[in-house]
């Protein structure tokens, strides 16, 4: 399974590697391949949430769940592709919902900065993967010059994720009512 | 509004950012504390560097180790006379002892291939299930019923053990039987181990010799120390002999000061004692300490320290062990052989601390003539020079990670350790120590991890919430 896994994650991580590449050109160039970029970005989104739901569901049998919830790099390496997973289909729902007018005026603005946290998101997902299979890479450095040090689990204090979900609830609500006012 | 929403609502995005920010800004932190009670203490350093040498001139071997410690700790199971009263400091606690009064060590096991994982795995094949001092350590009163361990051996507590001295890796208690253990023995299924003591053996020029079965036993005969306890009248059986040191105890602010003579009177030994003295007008803060130092016998006095006592100096701790290199104790000790290669490991105990808390090394292969990591240098006389190189290693902090956990469904390693994947083929000692310090609170960890991902999740669905009113669809005419 290790090997099936090792092969599928080359899906989510190529099209959301495209897919933030392509959220850039079509946010801040202009021209063809500006367009071609906006106009393909709504099916290589697409195309990388399924090779990540591919990814996750064999990669949780690569290893019993007990080790799984036991190793920090496990741990850690699951948090990020599932947050990897989370920020991507958001991004997905919102360009599917604007169409073509998904980088129109300040929209172009938060797809970017989505793109760019999911970029690190996924980023991070791979090299622990890589670390997970014996292949460690430098990019792990960088997250440890980030404050992350990667062979600890990545856990916030319960302050900090009660502020989370309360973030998460209070935008949530914003956005509930901002859609019943404008019907 | 709808103009407002298309102008104010993508940056709702940015609670996300906010959100996960903070997160990675405090993540790793509000789980990891030290807690006595559970025994748990986590030290300030993880790692710390070792300098090995070794070299033999055909008869004997020596082994030579250099570490640092900000001060040494010679003063070992102190007892302190107050108010009438002698109070002992320095018995075995988790983490470092308060008063500082616990020795520095270094312990080396040794193998010469009789027990084939600890080549590749080196002490964690000893950490074996409730050893002493783990969160979940077996009760002293379960171990002393144990018809072995307890009745047999007298004691109460499960130290270090190989794990096929158990039929079940799981329970400490399911010793084989003991012509099983005898035959292990013979067979050289059990780990030498040389274990120099900085206050129960330096000052005697002598080291502990141990073997690791079932058990951590002594080798036979007498250690370098015995207890200086009479419990029937309370009091110490010996005291220094005032005649010959011009005093009859030592002092309390010298024992805590942090501050060694080594050329001065530090210790109680055979040479220096006379017997306790209950008449004699005692005054608080007089220390006797509760351990007599004498020449060990037999084959527990195999290791002596060579040119010693070892010494603390600017730093660092020197200390060189020689011994026979066959003592001719085949059931006790792992004897050398030129073009032999040997695997060690090593641990040092410094800041005061005992037990579990020391640092310890990956296994390494020692060769007298054969390629290994390191080279015992050969050479002629009776003391080596030391002209060869250092042999660097960096040793860690292991945590509370047992052998039944490495070879258990919960350690993703598991399936390499069946196949004979070593150790250092997979973790450093960095990784090594990380993962030893959140075993101790494994549980706690994982909790709250889970909370941290699902958190991360319901900020991502409410910022998507937030934004899709904003990202509806706009007809060309709605454009402005």
């Amino acid at each position: 399974m290790n090997g099936t896994h090792a092969m599928l994650s080359h899906f989510p991580v190529g099209f959301w590697a495209l897919a933030t590449l392509m959220i850039l050109v079509g946010a801040f160039m202009t021209g063809r391949l500006a367009e071609i970029s906006r106009a393909a970005l709504l099916p290589v989104l697409v195309l990388s949430l399924l090779g990540a739901l591919a990814a996750i569901a064999i990669g949780l049998i690569v290893w019993p769940m007990a080790a799984n919830l036991t190793s920090p790099l496990a741990r850690n390496h699951i948090l990020m592709s599932f947050w990897s997973l989370g920020i991507y289909a958001v991004i997905t729902v919102l360009v599917w919902k604007a169409g073509d007018t998904a980088f129109d005026d300040a929209r172009r603005w938060a797809l970017v900065i989505l793109a760019l946290t999911g970029g690190l998101m996924f980023s991070a997902a791979g090299t622990l993967g890589g670390h997970l299979a014996g292949s460690t890479t430098a990019f792990s450095k960088v997250l440890g010059l980030m404050g992350w040090e990667v062979y600890t689990t990545f856990y916030s204090p319960l302050w900090v994720i009660a502020i989370m979900v309360l973030i998460g609830i209070a935008l949530g609500a914003l956005g509930i009512m901002s859609q019943r006012r404008t019907g | 509004m709808g103009t407002r929403n298309k102008r104010a609502g993508p940056w709702l995005v940015l609670g996300l950012p906010i959100a996960l920010g903070l997160a990675w800004i405090t993540q790793g932190s509000g789980v990891i504390e030290n807690d006595l009670e559970r025994n748990i203490y986590i030290p300030e350093e993880l790692t710390m560097p070792l300098q090995v040498q070794a070299a033999h001139n055909g008869e004997q071997i020596f082994f030579r180790y250099r570490w640092p410690a900000s001060q040494p700790h010679v003063y070992h199971d102190m007892l302190r006379y107050e108010d009438g009263e002698w109070i002992r400091h320095g018995r075995s606690v988790p983490g470092p002892d308060p008063d500082g009064t616990y020795e520095d060590r270094v312990a080396m096991l040794v193998d010469d291939g009789g027990v084939p994982q600890f080549s590749r795995y080196g002490g964690y094949i000893t950490v074996g299930n409730q050893m002493r001092f783990f969160t979940n350590s077996a009760s002293p009163a379960d171990v002393q019923a144990h018809p072995h361990l307890g009745e047999q051996l007298g004691q109460s507590d499960v130290r270090k053990y190989l794990p096929a001295t158990r039929t079940d890796q799981n329970d400490w208690r399911s010793v084989v039987d003991a012509d099983v253990l005898t035959t292990q023995r013979e067979a050289g299924y059990f780990l030498d181990l040389w274990h120099w003591r900085a206050g129960r053996s330096n000052a005697v020029n002598a080291s502990d010799d141990q073997w690791i079965g079932e058990y951590r036993n002594s080798d036979a005969g007498t250690g370098p120390y015995t207890t200086n306890w009479d419990g029937d009248t309370n009091q110490p059986r010996w005291m220094l002999d005032p005649e010959q040191t011009g005093q009859r105890a030592l002092r309390w602010e010298d024992v805590t000061s942090g501050q060694v003579d080594f050329d001065g009177l530090y210790f109680l030994s055979e040479n220096n004692r006379t017997d306790f003295d209950p008449d004699h007008d005692w005054q608080n803060g007089d220390v006797i300490p509760r351990r007599l130092l004498r020449q060990p016998d037999g084959s527990r006095g195999d290791i002596t320290v060579n040119a010693g006592p070892a010494r603390w100096e600017d730093g660092y701790w020197d200390v060189t062990l020689m011994r026979d290199m066959d003592t001719r104790s085949p059931l006790d000790d792992k004897a050398f052989r030129e073009q032999g290669v040997y695997d060690i490991a090593i641990g040092v105990y410094r800041n005061a601390t005992g037990s579990r808390w020391h640092y310890v090394s990956h296994p390494y292969t020692v060769g007298l003539g054969r390629e290994a990591d390191f080279q015992a240098m050969a050479f002629e006389g009776d003391s080596p020079d030391w002209s060869s190189d250092w042999f660097d290693m960096t040793l860690f902090y292991p945590g509370q990670v047992d052998w039944p956990l490495l070879i258990s469904r919960a350690h993703a390693g598991a399936e390499d350790i069946a196949q004979g994947t070593p150790v250092r083929a997979r973790h450093s000692e960095k990784q090594l120590a990380l993962y030893g310090v959140e075993m101790e609170f494994n549980d706690a960890i994982t909790s709250r991890w889970m909370m941290t991902l699902i958190a991360g999740l319901i900020a991502m669905l409410g910022v998507a919430i937030a934004l899709l009113p904003a990202f509806r669809q706009t007809r060309q005419g709605d454009r402005s």
